[in-house]
């Protein structure tokens, strides 16, 4: 549905994305995980027409990938999601689902029907008629991703969907990107959360200052490049950390020697992924 | 303290990051301060001459003697034109007045004692301030040729020779005759002796006076032989609709900032739309705006305060071409300002000295005659020449067609300037 091939793109004497290729695969959340300034809303604009590649090719839908989002009229199969709240507040949220489908071609029976779906869809029907700068901040991230779906897009390109909001909004917006998976639409989703990658994505490309670090399932670069867990025992008054990847043999050894009062053992994650490939933290 | 300070010196040393905020806080004022200066210091040499069209029916050595006064007295820039001629430039806002030299007023300066000398005016109605000086400069032009009459013995002679004659002729000799012509007589001698004397003018003033006003002017309006004003609203809201214009385009300029700052332009732009679909559609809003309240304030005008076209197709075509101009400009100015703040100053930044440029807020006599010129360059003064064109100056389609190519002409060059820089900003 969407591949990147050999992209890179500078501004100045910056590399934002440096020889950048995936391909995304039927029906899957392909996330694009790296800290700030990793090159991931750079990749996004460009997949969807904002920004044009400085080398490589961006290309979309079909099995010959042979729509150049560039092309206004190939937009119609992309939704995107801004990392910045994007809406017109002084209007309500139907009538922004209103405008957007507009835009998209909707028109009639057609467009009320989307926009009752994107409301219900947000759980903002109650409220379809106030002003959005009357809502909160978990109710705008909402309608700002059901605005990208009003059009009911194949790609959804959602950005940074949860920066800035309470957790409770953010496991709502996670089932509601759960439910586009399910719905059968292929997301890419970006985020320097490893949690939400983890929890989302079918799979994940590793970015860092530009380049793509690693891709693969969530398991596979854990067991590439995750390491062995660590393992924090307390014995007595004494406290000591080992790495392993058994941890209950590991344990048993220890058990052998002296009585272990409390552990903790931590699974190699993604951070500790992101930590082995680049040398840095995530959120560094 | 120390935070207080550091504090401020953050806000400075951020204004002089924001290159636009540091632009109207630093050098914005210093350009109005120049643009004020070069006008008050033309105004305290006295005001650039006023254009004035002079008529000179009467073409004799007396009235020629008062023009050659008239044009060495400074202030007035005169053009010397058939009747015709000049009411029409008057009617078209090129010359502020008409003065008129009527048959007999030259034999009427030259023998003041029989006949007030007398000029007519026809006044632009928006140029009664230029009227006033021309009325002041034309009665110190006739006192001083009154002066040089009673200074001169010899025209002063012949006018009294040729007054006793017709004394002599048309009365009986009586002993009120005598008299009178003791004392024309006695007046030949005051001029002689004013002349032996050397007396300066204000002197010559001092014995000659009681004499009256030396010159007797007439004023009417244009609209009086020909369409005008038909009241003051007519000249006002032309100048409404001009803001409207204005207000309108800087609003819309900022709309553009305003989608990108809260992220809707990206929106915009990854829809199935062009850049172009773009475009047309804040030109049309802003021409639709500014085409409904333009037409909306001048129904106003028609309906409560009087005003009547002298032409509604020119007027809506004096209306469209404005508008278009105006979306042009919205354009150009929409995509200068990245902020909403800066979008405005920009807005705002040039409208005023355009709008002063352009004679919308100071009349363009009292500018230097390099800032009249200069003010050509202002769409301001091109739609109020349409606007005033439709509604009062009469205009033909033939005269329509230069301020609204103008306009049309600006428009275009503009709304291209800010589609291309907008297409360059959006990627």
């Amino acid at each position: 549905m969407l591949l990147f091939d050999h992209v890179s793109k500078s501004f100045g004497d910056l590399r934002a994305v440096d020889d950048l290729s995936f391909e995304l695969e039927a029906g899957e959340v392909f996330g694009l995980l790296g800290p700030n300034g990793a090159g991931k809303t750079t990749a996004i604009n460009m997949a969807v027409g904002l920004l044009e590649p400085d080398e490589g090719v961006v290309r979309f839908a079909g099995e010959t990938f042979d729509r150049d989002p560039r092309e206004a009229e190939n937009r119609q199969a992309l939704g995107l999601a801004p990392q910045s709240i994007a809406l017109y507040e002084e209007m309500s949220s139907a009538d922004n689902l209103r405008f957007f489908g507009r835009l998209h071609g909707l028109k009639g029976p057609d467009l009320e029907e989307r926009v009752a779906a994107c409301l219900d869809f947000a759980d903002l029907t109650d409220v379809r008629k106030k002003s959005v700068s009357k809502y909160s901040g978990g109710m705008k991230r909402r309608l700002n991703l059901a605005v990208a779906i009003i059009h009911d897009p194949d790609l959804v390109l959602l950005d940074e969907p949860t920066v800035g909001v309470d957790p409770q909004s953010r496991n709502a917006i996670f089932d509601r990107v759960e439910q586009l998976r399910d719905d059968g639409k292929q997301i890419v989703y970006t985020t320097h959360y490893m949690e939400e990658a983890q929890r989302l994505c079918d799979r994940v490309a590793i970015m860092d200052r530009g380049r793509l670090m690693a891709l693969d399932t969530v398991r596979a670069l854990i067991e590439a490049y995750g390491g062995p867990g660590k393992l924090a025992v307390r014995t007595g008054d004494k406290e000591s950390i080992h790495d392993t990847t058994d941890p209950l043999g590991t344990l048993a050894q220890l058990q052998e020697r002296e009585t272990v009062e409390h552990f903790q053992y931590r699974p190699p994650d993604l951070e500790t992924v992101f930590l082995n490939l680049t040398g840095r933290a995530l959120r560094d | 303290m120390s935070k207080i300070v550091a504090m401020a010196a953050k806000d400075i040393w951020i204004l002089f990051r924001d290159k636009l905020g540091f632009f109207f806080t630093v050098f914005f004022p210093l350009m109005m301060a120049i643009f004020f200066g070069a006008m008050f210091a033309n105004l305290s040499r006295g005001p650039a001459n006023i254009p004035v069209a002079l008529v000179d029916e009467d073409r004799t050595a007396g009235s020629e003697r008062f023009v050659t006064r008239l044009e060495a007295a400074g202030g007035l820039e005169l053009e010397q034109l058939p009747r015709e001629q000049a009411l029409e430039q008057v009617r078209r806002g090129q010359t502020a007045v008409m003065v008129t030299l009527s048959p007999g007023f030259g034999a009427a300066m030259d023998n003041p004692f029989q006949t007030t000398p007398r000029v007519e005016l026809a006044v632009d109605p928006t140029q009664f301030a230029a009227a006033g000086m021309t009325r002041g400069i034309l009665l110190e032009t006739a006192g001083a040729e009154l002066q040089a009459l009673m200074a001169d013995s010899a025209r002063i002679q012949a006018t009294n020779d040729r007054n006793r004659r017709l004394i002599e002729q048309f009365t009986p000799p009586s002993a009120a005759r005598d008299d009178f012509l003791t004392f024309i007589e006695l007046s030949s001698r005051v001029s002689t002796l004013v002349e032996q004397l050397g007396l300066d003018g204000n002197a010559t003033n001092a014995v000659t006076g009681g004499f009256g006003p030396p010159l007797e002017i007439g004023q009417t309006e244009v609209q009086a032989e020909r369409r005008g004003p038909t009241n003051s609203y007519a000249s006002s809201f032309p100048q409404a609709m001009l803001w409207v214009l204005i207000g309108g385009s800087v609003s819309f300029s900022m709309s553009i900032a305003i989608e990108r700052s809260r992220g809707t332009l990206m929106r915009l732009l990854v829809s199935p739309i062009t850049t172009r679909h773009l475009l047309a559609a804040k030109g049309l809003a802003c021409l639709t705006t500014t085409l409904v309240t333009s037409t909306a304030l001048i129904t106003l005008g028609i309906t409560v305060f009087r005003v009547k076209p002298t032409s509604y197709p020119l007027l809506a075509l004096a209306l469209l071409c404005a508008s278009i101009c105006f979306c042009g400009i919205m354009m150009a100015l929409s995509v200068i300002g990245k902020t909403e703040q800066a979008a405005a100053g920009v807005g705002w930044g040039l409208a005023l000295p355009f709008s002063m440029l352009g004679g919308g807020m100071v009349p363009l006599f009292l500018m230097p005659e390099w800032m009249q010129r200069l003010g050509n360059i202002s769409p301001m003064k091109w739609t109020l020449m349409a606007y005033e064109g439709a509604i009062w100056r009469g205009f033909t389609l033939t005269e329509m067609l230069l301020p609204c190519a103008v306009l049309l002409t600006i428009g275009v060059v503009a709304f291209a300037i800010g589609a291309r820089n907008l297409r360059w900003h959006t990627g």
